[in-house]
């Protein structure tokens, strides 16, 4: 068990920064998730702790060690990749035990950590077969098991999940939960699905474009967001992001400092006429789209102010395409020119108001 | 319906007849191999022959020092084998998975290689491995065909097709890159590997040329020469002789045809699809 | 960390090495002595710059070398690739007896040329010949294969047409087979006739492999020895002599050195011209999916 720091971290490819001198502490024992969208460098900053991918600058450290100049396999690490890369010529038994073999323990001892492991994972009745005649979810607890049965100090999971159909993602998902409390040991996990994020880890760090945009515990990053990236790329669907010059005559006392007003689709109601609650924004618009889930319906607005989206929790659908939403102030947040939230800012104002015309 | 079933005799018979014509010559060479010179020369020619004549095989056998002929024939053509498995892997291995200054040259290199063929260097190679001291000896047969470029080229397509995954995953449970070799990508390449073994090993058994130009002594003969000696040592050409002779040649290969047709098919066709 | 930047280099070292011994540096090592006269045993080495290019040219004997080099590779490429093209569309189907076919005829590829030789001689013996004996059957006189300087050049294409066909018919189903099948579902959804279907889809489709197939086939055919050395050495009066043959005995036999060198050089650059018409072939015209 190890934590891990990356101080001043850049990585260069050609002329390209796919990672711009990242400083992140991984906490020892957390399950720590990597998010952001595709080409975010998040996949590279796990590969270059786990050693694949050197850096251009700076240092890696796994517990009390300076790594960077240790090869992968004695960082003692353990990877499960995205496509499982089990060893399609050797059997389930012969994968796992690759590890241990090369690391030489006696064959006493490898006998009896597979034993356990396979016991573990389920795959005691599948040892003496070869990947290929696996399901896609056996080979997920092969490459777990693999992993596992080296006992390493920290687990890289590098979207393990995303070749799983949705109902075995989610069992799995369950399953690497419960692995992570049974063994305590740090988790490092790449994903691109915030849902998968939100839901698994107990430290998010959220990457765009080789930055650093916010590390913090789910709720938190839900909850107070640092910025329109972070507020935006968490939660479904996305927050609102509307001008705040837009809506500036219904809130005079915001100052000029605020660019932009976010609002979850979740905090937002819908109503069909223009009366006001205390303490609401409310913005007129045309239903443009339902999306009837079920339990909750979308739907998407066009208003003066832009294309919103309203999650709400009615059973009854909102019939008119002619509405009203309305926003709690305390639900409303504030982000300057640059996108960097403004948590001072207040609305300063308690008299309702309401934005003439369409 | 009936249009239908004439169609299908036609083409049977065609099929048959195709077949006739390449597999005739070879039951033309079996029978003649067992029969007596005189009844080579009847007229018309008869395809069974009167007698199982098994004595035409050791004669043949032993117009020559076959058995040394055939020793070597397997010498050279196991050793160049042996010897391309340990030049082609690694080179294979290197040129698929590492970046390296020059790679593309050398692989340009290997390439040209390919487009070379013996019957044009023979010259110039015979007077270096006369320089050598090395002609008339099995070496001359061996070392230059101790490496294949077309092996090089065959092997290389397959360790690419290995995910890179798979040897970061490897590396990650501190495999050698050795190791990664041998337990990883041989195994995977294993099929390769045997098309390519027979391609080289049929290629080898049957050359005629090479060996013809680099020796001149029996003891480094092989066994295409040999028979072709056969000829030579009789006044005219007995016929039956001649073709038990090349029954010993040819039937090795014939029995490794009949019992691995699909691969050996495959280890040639590959030369040709790429 | 030397020994990572040193490894691919210690890889592929042996391979390099060979490569470099025995196939390019002979090459320009044959250059050096076609501008020599030498015979191999006396220790000079005349220079004689173009000089043994020009008495090549001037042979009478190297003029029929070509003249037999090119109709043999011609005729022997043509009606190779012609025939095997006929025969992939016939024989590309499923099942044991086409599978059983395609051994058939594939056979002599693997055989030894010198047994093959050696049969086909046997076979066109002009007396005793199987060949003669058929064509006696169906009314024909016999046929002097290889004893008459008209015919027997036209006998050695023969016999590598034979060799060749099932080789050459197996790569053209190999590559009829990668032709996706939904073109011809569409094709005949068009109401395409069949000759339109072949000429349209089939043979642009199977344009690459031709290529291939006519460049391999001519280099192999400017190679030809193992046939003549036994079938006919050559002869009779000079009518199958070819180009390495013709260097065989001109180095081995007369040990003119610097002159059979010179002789390698023209082939060298015959190959080496197929070759690269071949790749710009390839790159302009042949048909890419």
């Amino acid at each position: 068990m190890a934590q891990i720091v990356l101080q001043n971290v850049t990585k260069t490819f050609k002329d390209e920064e796919v990672v711009n001198n990242l400083n992140v502490t991984i906490k020892d024992g957390s399950f720590t998730v990597l998010v952001g969208p595709s080409g975010c460098g998040k996949s590279t900053t796990l590969r270059m702790i786990a050693g694949l991918e050197p850096q251009t600058s700076g240092d890696i450290w796994i517990g009390e060690k300076c790594v960077n100049d240790v090869p992968p396999g004695k960082r003692n690490i353990a990877m499960v990749f995205q496509n499982y890369a089990l060893y399609p010529t050797m059997t389930v038994r012969e994968n796992i035990e690759f590890g241990l073999v090369n690391k030489k323990v006696p064959k006493e001892e490898r006998k009896k950590l597979i034993s356990e492991i396979s016991e573990i994972v389920g795959l005691t009745p599948y040892l003496n077969k070869k990947p290929q005649y696996l399901s896609g979810g056996q080979r997920q607890r092969v490459a777990l098991a693999r992993a596992m049965v080296k006992k390493p100090q920290v687990f890289i999971l590098d979207e393990p999940l995303s070749n799983l159909d949705a109902k075995l993602r989610n069992q799995m998902r369950t399953e690497l939960i419960q692995l992570h409390k049974r063994l305590g040991t740090t988790f490092v996990y790449v994903t691109h699905d915030q849902v998968e994020a939100m839901s698994m880890g107990d430290e998010i760090i959220i990457l765009n474009k080789g930055v650093v945009k916010q590390v913090d515990s789910p709720m938190d990053i839900y909850h107070d967001p640092n910025n329109t990236f972070t507020a935006e790329f968490i939660g479904t669907p996305a927050m609102n992001i509307i001008k705040y010059e837009d809506v500036r005559g219904l809130l005079p006392n915001v100052g000029d400092q605020a660019s932009f007003i976010g609002f979850r689709p979740e905090h937002t109601s819908i109503q069909s006429n223009a009366l006001t609650h205390d303490d609401c924004l409310v913005i007129p618009g045309e239903i443009v789209t339902r999306e009837t889930l079920g339990a909750e319906v979308i739907y998407r607005i066009k208003s003066k102010v832009g294309d919103c989206q309203v999650k709400t929790f009615l059973s009854t659908v909102e019939r008119d395409s002619n509405v009203f939403i309305s926003i709690p102030y305390d639900d409303l947040y504030f982000f300057d020119r640059n996108g960097e939230r403004l948590r001072d800012v207040a609305v300063g104002r308690k008299t309702p108001f309401v934005l003439e015309g369409v | 319906m009936d249009k239908k079933i004439v169609l299908k005799g036609i083409n049977l018979i065609g099929l048959i007849i195709l077949v006739c014509i390449f597999a005739m010559p070879f039951v033309w060479m079996m029978s003649t191999s067992f029969k007596t010179l005189g009844e080579t020369m009847l007229f018309p020619p008869t395809w069974i022959p009167e007698q199982l004549n098994w004595e035409n095989f050791s004669k043949a056998w032993n117009s020559g020092p076959f058995l040394t002929y055939f020793l070597n024939s397997v010498i050279v053509s196991i050793g160049i084998l042996l010897l391309q498995m340990c030049t082609i892997i690694p080179a294979a291995y290197a040129f698929a998975r590492f970046k390296f200054k020059g790679d593309r040259f050398f692989f340009g290199l290997t390439m040209i290689t390919l487009m070379i063929p013996a019957q044009l260097i023979f010259l110039p190679v015979y007077l270096q491995m006369s320089a050598w001291g090395l002609l008339d000896t099995l070496w001359a047969l061996i070392l230059p065909f101790s490496s294949s470029a077309f092996g090089i080229f065959l092997l290389r397509q397959s360790f690419k097709q290995v995910p890179e995954e798979l040897l970061e995953a490897a590396r990650l449970d501190d495999a050698t890159e050795w190791k990664i070799i041998m337990k990883i990508m041989i195994p995977i390449a294993k099929p390769v590997l045997i098309t390519f073994a027979l391609f080289s090993f049929i290629t080898h058994w049957n050359d005629y040329f090479w060996p013809l130009v680099m020796t001149t002594s029996d003891a480094a003969r092989t066994l295409p020469i040999g028979i072709t000696k056969i000829r030579q040592v009789e006044g005219g050409i007995a016929w039956n002789i001649l073709m038990a002779g090349n029954m010993i040649l040819v039937l090795p290969i014939l029995i490794a045809f009949f019992f691995a047709q699909r691969q050996i098919i495959r280890a040639f066709v590959y030369t040709g699809v790429k | 960390m030397p020994w990572i930047k040193l490894r691919p280099y210690a890889m592929i070292a042996p391979s390099v090495i060979i490569f470099c011994l025995f196939f390019i540096y002979p090459i320009f090592y044959m250059i050096y002595l076609s501008v020599f006269d030498w015979n191999f045993v006396s220790l000079t080495k005349d220079f004689v710059g173009f000089g043994n290019f020009s008495s090549l040219m001037d042979e009478r004997e190297f003029i029929e070398v070509m003249r037999n080099s090119a109709v043999y590779t011609f005729l022997t490429v043509f009606f190779t690739l012609s025939i095997s093209l006929l025969l992939a569309l016939w024989l590309n189907k499923q099942g044991a007896v086409y599978s059983f076919v395609q051994g058939a005829i594939f056979s002599p590829h693997i055989i030894s040329l010198v047994s093959i030789s050696m049969l086909w001689l046997w076979l066109m013996d002009a007396d005793y010949g199987l060949l003669n004996w058929f064509l006696g059957l169906v009314g024909i006189p016999s046929v002097t294969w290889l004893t008459h300087p008209d015919k027997a050049l036209f006998s050695l294409i023969l016999v590598a047409v034979w060799k060749g066909i099932g080789f050459n018919t197996l790569v053209f189903i190999a590559g009829l087979q990668s032709i996706p099948k939904d073109m011809y579902e569409a094709a005949q959804l068009d109401e395409a006739n069949w000759f339109r279907i072949f000429y349209k889809i089939t043979l642009p489709m199977l344009s690459p492999t031709l290529f291939f197939l006519a460049v391999i086939s001519m280099i192999g055919s400017f190679q030809v020895f193992d046939t003549i050395a036994i079938m006919t050495q050559g002869g009779p009066i000079n009518s199958t002599n070819t180009f390495v043959y013709y260097i065989y005995e001109n180095g081995f036999r007369f040990f003119k050195i610097g002159y059979a060198s010179a002789a390698g050089v023209v082939l060298l650059i015959v190959i080496s011209l197929l070759t690269i018409v071949y790749f710009r072939l390839l790159a302009r015209r042949v048909h890419y999916r």
